[in-house]
């Protein structure tokens, strides 16, 4: 079966087990995803999602396991090898990770300046405009990110990481601490580089309105594993409990019980108790 | 047990190790950094920030020496009437050994803090990471340019420390306590050498580079949080300043063999 639509593989992990210290993070994850399509990983916080995208383009090194991009096993490349590689790419970090001493020009034309060699300056202002423009941002040009909100930010990020016009963009979590207008541009921007551009999108998101409008495929993580997958109607109707708890934000009973027999001590409890 | 064994000499070991990689791809970066015209803003922009700003701390640094050396030392010649010879012992001891020490200690502090503590914020922040994702080799991008700015203004920083030590001893040797003017300068020629005043500069490469490097290392492999970068910048000092001195050491025998090799042993009086 894996032989049959590899051609359309684009990413595929093997068996990617990663573990800090005593701490497992990822068991056993194998996925493909395909050509031109859009993946959503939901799971609960803390699950490894983040750690999972950043295997992908080899941020960190599983323990275990294998990372193929196109049929090429990347996860043992040296440094340099994977540079070449990471330009097809590109990636949104969940805090954004602007370069602060760097004005929002400067981030977005970033990798542009690395990788192509000359750039007429009237050319480069255009293309950061309209990179801008696509996030709603155009006019911001010349800040620095300290002053920037966190959603602008964000969205100065995601500015940067299509710069390039990348194969495959990763986005973690997009939408998180946007408002739901701007969440929804961001999901049409999402859809749009798809259909025009044929790029491969993987989004990790919390914004489960985002995974059933965006996606092609829905992946649950849950403890380190892949909890369920398959498309948005799939999802919506998984018959498991755990999996309708997590889409319907329900909080399972026994967490409930945990909070509920927790003892709330106020402030004021303290300080009663000195006086 | 194990876990003793692990801390003591195993992590030493595995440090040094990543301390050894790290310098040796930031060397060959580096160089392959010189000859890449679009490394030179960069290069530029750090030498304006880490060279040019310490202009001013460096030459303070250097007067203060050249005077305290004037005073300390005059009253031990004078009693044996040797003061006018006060020139020599001076200006050989600045631009031999502690123009360049105390110039390299106040740069590791200056620069060196500086240094770990931006990469340090850059890597708890992902900044580092981002570069990376960008398909940039975050060594290329963000520490050769420190490091050849370094190694190429720490001479020049000197110089300007030795200037300053040679002026601050004048002022208090002769225009302060006396000293016959031209018999001062008259010593210093026939004492101090080009040989002296070139092995101060050479240091100054060595000890440029160590602090270069290790402020970066530092910064690279910084952890976690507030508390980490604050670590990481203490121990860059701390390495650099242990650093600066052995490398002083190193080089002081080196240099005094290869004098010994080529002239006889010369005195300072
Ligand atoms: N560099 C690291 N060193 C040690 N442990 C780490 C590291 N990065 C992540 N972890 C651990 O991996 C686990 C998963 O982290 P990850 O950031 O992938 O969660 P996540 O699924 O992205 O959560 P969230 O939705 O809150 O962003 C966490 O328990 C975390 O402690
Ligand atoms: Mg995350």
């Amino acid at each position: 079966m894996k032989n049959n639509n590899n051609k359309n593989v684009i990413i595929r992990t093997e068996n990617l087990l990663k573990r800090f210290e005593e701490n497992l993070v990822l068991n056993d994850v194998s996925m493909s995803i395909e050509k031109g399509k859009t993946t959503v990983i939901i799971g609960p916080s803390g699950c490894g999602k983040t750690v999972f995208i950043k295997h992908l383009i080899v941020l960190l090194r599983p323990t275990s396991g294998k990372v193929y991009y196109k049929n090429k096993r990347v996860d043992e490349l040296d440094e340099d090898e994977l540079s070449s590689i990471r330009t097809n790419f590109g990636f949104l970090f969940q805090s954004g990770a602007l370069f602060d001493s760097l004005t929002v020009t400067e981030n977005v034309l970033f990798p542009i300046r690395q990788h192509i060699m000359h750039i007429e300056k009237k050319q480069a202002d255009e293309l950061v405009a309209s990179k801008l423009s696509m996030v709603g941002l155009d006019g911001f040009q010349d800040y620095y990110p300290a002053k920037l909100s966190g959603g602008q930010k964000k969205r100065v990020a995601l500015a940067r990481a299509i710069a390039l016009n990348p194969e495959v963009i990763l986005y973690d979590e997009p939408t998180t601490g946007l408002d739901p207008i701007r969440s929804d541009i961001i999901n049409e921007l999402i859809i749009k580089l798809q259909k025009e551009l044929g790029i491969t999108s993987i989004v990790v998101t919390h914004d489960m309105t985002s995974a059933y409008k965006i996606s092609d495929q829905i992946i649950m993580f849950h403890k380190g594993k892949i909890f369920a997958e398959g498309d948005a109607d799939t999802i919506r109707n998984h018959p498991n409990q755990t999996v309708q708890q997590f889409i319907n934000g329900r909080v399972d009973s026994e967490d409930l019980k945990a909070l509920k027999g927790g003892k709330t001590t106020l402030f004021n409890d303290f300080t009663n108790s000195y006086r | 047990m194990i876990a003793l064994f692990e801390n003591m000499v195993l992590n030493p070991i595995i440090s040094v190790g990543t301390f050894a990689r790290f310098s040796g791809r930031a060397f060959t970066t580096s160089c392959s950094s010189c000859v890449k015209t679009k490394a030179y803003p960069l290069i530029l922009t750090q030498m304006n920030l880490i060279g040019v700003n310490s202009v001013p701390i460096v030459m303070v640094t250097g007067a203060f020496v050249g005077m305290i050396l004037a005073i300390q030392a005059y009253d031990q010649l004078a009693g044996m009437g040797l003061e006018e010879h006060l020139g020599v012992l001076i200006n050989v001891s600045v631009v031999k050994e502690l123009g360049p020490v105390l110039a390299a200690v106040m740069l590791a502090g200056r620069v060196g803090g500086a240094l770990t503590a931006e990469l340090g914020t850059m890597k708890v922040t992902e900044q580092i990471e981002a570069v990376k994702s960008m398909g940039t080799d975050p060594v290329r991008y963000l520490v050769a340019p420190r490091v050849l700015a370094c190694l190429f203004l720490t001479p020049l920083l000197i110089i300007y420390a030795d200037l300053m030590g040679v002026l601050g001893g004048y002022f208090v040797g002769v225009i302060q306590l006396g000293i016959n003017s031209k018999a001062y300068w008259t010593f210093s020629a026939e004492g101090v050498e080009l040989w002296d005043v070139s092995i101060g500069v050479i240091k100054g490469f060595f000890f440029g580079g160590a602090i270069a490097v290790i402020s970066c290392y530092k910064g690279f492999t910084c952890r976690e949080g507030a508390h980490g970068v604050g670590r990481a910048c203490t121990e860059a000092f701390v390495m650099s300043f242990i650093s600066i001195l052995a490398l002083d050491f190193a080089l002081a025998v080196i240099f005094k063999a290869i004098y010994n090799t080529l002239w006889s042993v010369k005195s300072l009086v």
